[in-house]
């Protein structure tokens, strides 16, 4: 008998291993996200953080194990069929168009079907800021603006599953607390959310579940109570016992 | 958490909606290579085919010098093929893409809230200066 949908993962990895040309740099990763789950990815520089994502994306190949969607391999899938069922992933770097308005950045996503007003109330509804700034270049924008129009753009897909690389990279703390409040309620949604950070307590601060990935290999993960911290500090800093 | 559910249970059937193909299967790398190969091998075949005929009396040779140089050439102008059609569609692609954006924006400009009003839903002779007529 096959389980209600919301039970099964929207994005699961199995034994996921994966490699850039000879060397290694996953070695069995497991790891799951269901509809409205936010699953923080931890880990040092170097540890696969950005390939799982990529992996979940389908822009690296897997070497073997499985990439399942709503259940179904999609290890063999092209990208562009996994961002049209529904995958989005926001790139560490914002990957906005800094010699384009903010109107225009969002006119960009209309290929996704939407109309411009759809994409552009959608955005200045959560994003009011952005509506201020319509028509300024993205590239003059403060970071956590870029990062807002990244959402935003990543938004307009409307995702089933929302990677996100490294979304406090260079901002300001309080920046970032803001940031991940948008994150939340884009989880309360319905959507899974899947992101990779280095700093983990701005992650964990809404994560549901977390896991540390450290040299390509799932060292620990769970729920994010004190439990959890404590090893992850050890983790980090060494054992203090 | 209906929205939840409506938008997993939306992505599940995309899923399986999705003809999926398999970027393993279609090897364009390997076709490229390929039409590269098949591209310099033709060439080669008809050169071949050329120093063949000229190196021998024989009219019988000289029939199999031409019929290798006429499959060179043909193998030449397939591999070209091939190796173009690999080859450009990853450009041709962005491109399009790019053509697609520009056209959008030209729409949205021409046909701005603002300029219609302003022409009471016609275009002025301000908005259509410089846009080419395609109607008769």
């Amino acid at each position: 008998m096959s389980r209600p949908l919301l039970e099964l993962p929207l994005l699961e990895l199995r034994g996921v291993r994966a490699a850039y040309d000879s060397v290694t740099v996953l070695h069995g990763v497991d790891l799951s996200v269901t509809a409205g789950q936010v699953v923080a990815l931890l880990g040092p520089n170097g540890a696969g953080k950005t390939t799982t994502l990529r992996i979940a994306a389908g822009v690296h190949p897997v070497q073997s194990g499985r990439l399942l969607l709503a259940g179904r391999d999609m290890a063999r899938a092209a990208p562009r069929d996994l961002a049209r069922a529904g995958v989005c992933l926001i790139p560490e770097g914002r990957g906005v168009f800094p010699n384009l308005s903010i109107r225009d950045n969002l006119l960009m996503m209309t290929y996704t079907g939407r109309s411009r007003e759809q994409i552009e109330e959608l955005t200045f509804t959560r994003f009011p800021v952005l509506g201020m700034h319509a028509s300024r270049p993205a590239g003059t924008l403060s970071g956590g603006e870029q990062q807002m129009l990244a959402l935003a753009r990543g938004l307009a897909t409307d995702p089933a599953v929302l990677l996100l690389d490294e979304l406090s990279m260079g901002l300001a703390p309080v920046v970032v607390s803001r940031l991940y409040e948008h994150v939340a309620e884009i989880a309360r949604q319905g959507v899974a959310v899947l992101l990779v950070e280095q700093f983990a307590a701005a992650a964990l601060s809404i994560a549901d579940h977390a896991a540390v990935l450290v040299r390509g290999r799932v060292a620990l993960q769970g729920h994010p109570d004190g439990a959890l911290r404590a090893e992850l500090s050890d983790l980090y800093l060494g054992s203090s016992r | 958490m209906t929205s939840a559910e409506s938008r997993a249970d939306r992505f599940a059937r995309e899923l399986s909606d999705l003809k999926i193909s398999d970027p393993a299967a279609g090897h364009p790398r390997l076709w490229q290579r390929l039409g590269a190969a098949a591209m310099v091998a033709g060439i080669a075949a008809g050169v071949v085919a050329y120093l063949v005929s000229h190196r021998t009396t024989s009219s019988l040779t000289q029939g199999d010098a031409v019929t290798i140089g006429l499959g060179g050439v043909t193998l030449s102008v397939v591999g070209a093929a091939v190796f173009l059609r690999y080859s450009l569609t990853g450009f041709l692609r962005f491109w399009m893409a790019r053509q697609s954006f520009e056209l959008n924006m030209l729409a949205e400009r021409v046909f701005s809230p603002g300029m219609l009003a302003k022409s009471d839903g016609r275009l002025d002779a301000d908005t259509t200066r410089g846009l080419s007529r395609t109607d008769s």
